[in-house]
């Protein structure tokens, strides 16, 4: 551990935190009643609160501890990932906003089961759901538990019992209110924290940021060479497959298109995604700037990277060390207690959509075809919140060596290739059947995981082979290829009955896409 | 409200189903398209990305990142705006009816 016994500022602010979000728990618990307010807070929230939430459930650990991380390493390579990332947001403004809010209620299956056989797209949907969600749950646990171990001197089974338990109160007591308004506090704080480590960087330099970069180019191992692209992905295979995943995969996250439905019309929507794009825009922008920042600060400092140029703990713990070299023991609290927070924000917001997969799509729809009342529905969700949340709790002490990144990977990568193939397709083409939309959806699943398999970081790292079958580091190209591939030559070819019903229902979906309301 | 059959063939409504699908698909090809161009740039000519941007010390790299990432806001802003107005004809939306 860094520094001189655990951080007393981080404590503080952690627990205030932890405090307030337990006061609003409580506070939203007491308005929740029907599912219509456990999955959607009634669909009363704010286009701002909206899009403060959304940016709150995007901004995770990954982009701002881990995108430093990479910055750190691999330098301007991570511009794909924080270019990407802003540009899939207003791809999502485009192209799914005003439809998704007029077809669904709770879930993204709503929307992809609206004309097509119900219950087998309620399956497929639910399946891509938890394939993102739990990989995704375990990476951020796994995380977190590393990431307090090393900032407050807690043993790592503490720490996720932490995090789990937290995460499971605000989701099975507050339902989405409580995580609304946990992501809301959490973006406010991430967006100041980092504002002010940016303005407390550059202040070193004068507020010059050529001066920044010109310094991170000198000192660091690679020199010149980490202003340009290339150290991390060279070719362009693996660097169309990152720009696919953000692309096609942020699309694809069932918790942030869970967020659409909780806003009463499209034009709230639309509203709410556009002060999310500004919001991640800014950070993003921001980012950029630490991760070099950190470079020319951190470089050189015996006590956080050594002479090989390895940080001390672990990559991701670039942003917090810059934190105290720039501000010292009390401002290095405040950034690792935003970090703390925008874990447990996240985590929250991805356990709601898995436990709306599980108790709507799953139990609801499906085994009792909507044969359930809106109470038992509500005692069903909460159950299969805490159910979900001790199985993941259960499997980050289990997987505590896994390597995040892989887990990461998955998560976007099946976002990408299974649930972005089938809503598009559902949304915008008339030809797409019921068995086209699971032999599609099933063989992204599939293409992903052996992939992944196949890639390096598995078959070398982990299996101990000599060289990986598949050389790239992220399966998207191909797998989301095959997935649009397989959807469209299998609906074209169907002549079933369904797949007449099927393309019978575009047309009303439209008029309901575009118009909304219930004709 | 007249049947689903009766508004699709509505002159007016296909007029904005053109409309919308127009900016939905030019804004989103336009800016995806720049994005991947950007990519690929970036690997086939990355001396050049690290180059200083018009006598700063900013690399062309990071600065065009900058610049894209401006274009997706103020592109999301005109689209809200757009999309805004088209709606004030008779097919304006509704709300969900929750």
């Amino acid at each position: 551990m860094i520094g001189s016994g655990p951080n007393i500022t981080a404590i503080l602010i952690f627990v205030a935190f932890v405090a307030a979000s337990l006061g609003i728990t409580w506070w939203a618990a007491k308005r929740t009643h029907s599912t219509g307010d456990f999955y959607t807070a009634g669909g009363k929230i704010t286009g701002m609160q909206n899009g403060f939430a959304l940016a709150g459930d995007f901004m995770s650990a990954a982009s701002f501890l881990g995108i430093t991380g990479l910055i750190f390493i691999g330098g301007s390579d991570a511009l794909l990932f924080v270019v990407g990332i802003v540009v899939s947001w207003a791809f999502i403004l485009f192209a799914f906003a005003d439809r998704m809010r007029n077809l669904g209620r709770y879930t993204f299956a709503d929307v992809v089961a609206y004309r097509l056989q119900p219950e087998r797209l309620r399956m497929l949907a639910a399946a891509g759901t938890l394939a993102v969600a739990i990989p995704y749950l375990i990476a951020q646990m796994v995380g977190a538990g590393s990431l307090i171990e090393t900032l407050f001197g807690l043993p790592y089974f503490v720490a996720v019992l932490i995090v789990g338990g937290l995460m499971t109160i605000y989701v099975a007591f507050g339902g989405m209110l409580a995580t609304t308004w946990v992501q809301v506090i959490k973006a406010v704080l991430l967006l100041a924290g980092v504002t002010a480590l940016f303005v407390m960087a550059m202040a070193q330099f004068g507020f010059d940021i050529g001066a920044m970069f010109a310094k991170a180019a000198e000192v660091h191992p690679r020199g010149r060479l980490i202003l340009q692209p290339g150290g991390l992905y060279d070719d362009p295979i693996s660097v169309l497959s990152i720009a696919l995943a953000f692309v096609c995969g942020t699309a694809g996250l069932p918790h942030i298109l869970m967020r659409f439905f909780t806003v009463p019309d499209a034009a709230t929507a639309r509203r709410s995604i556009g002060y999310a794009v500004v919001f991640i825009g800014y950070f993003q922008a921001l980012i950029v700037v630490v991760g070099f920042a950190a470079i020319a600060l951190l470089v050189g400092q015996a006590e956080y990277v050594d002479e090989s140029g390895r940080i001390a703990g672990a990559a991701n713990m670039v942003s917090v060390y810059l934190a105290r070299v720039v501000g010292g023991e009390i401002f290095y609290g405040l950034i690792a207690a935003v970090a703390f927070a925008t874990i447990l924000a996240v985590v929250a917001g991805i356990l709601l959509s898995a436990s709306a997969a599980v108790a709507h799509d799953l139990y609801a729809k499906v085994i009792r075809r909507g044969e359930i009342s809106d109470q038992a529905e509500m005692i069903v969700s909460r159950a299969a919140t805490v159910v979900l949340g001790a199985v993941t709790i259960g499997l980050s002490l289990w997987f505590r060596n896994i390597n995040v990144g892989v887990l990461a990977t998955i998560a976007l990568a099946v976002a990408a290739s299974v649930n972005f193939p089938v809503i598009f397709l559902a949304l915008f083409w008339k030809n797409l059947t019921t068995r086209g939309a699971v032999a599609g959806g099933a063989t992204g699943l599939i293409v992903v995981v052996v992939l992944i398999v196949l890639s390096p970081t598995v078959w070398v790292n982990a299996l101990g082979n000599e060289t990986a079958i598949y050389p790239y580091a992220y399966p998207t190209l191909f797998s989301v290829a095959s997935a649009f591939f397989v959807t469209i030559v299998v609906s074209l070819t169907d002549r079933s009955d369904r797949a007449s019903i099927d393309r019978a229902g575009y047309d009303a979906q439209v008029v309901r896409s575009e118009l909304g309301g219930q004709i | 409200m007249g049947n689903e059959a009766d508004i699709l063939r509505d002159p007016e409504f296909r007029k904005m189903l053109v409309h919308r699908s127009r900016w939905r698909w030019g804004l989103s090809g336009g800016l995806i398209g720049v994005y991947l161009a950007y990519c690929l740039v970036g690997v086939y000519f990355a001396d050049a990305f690290g180059r200083p941007f018009l006598g700063s010390s900013i690399p062309w790299g990071i600065a065009l990142g900058y610049l894209i990432i401006a274009l997706s806001v103020g592109l999301s802003m005109l689209y809200i705006r757009v999309v805004g107005r088209m709606l004030a004809t008779p097919f304006g939306e509704r709300g969900s009816g929750q």
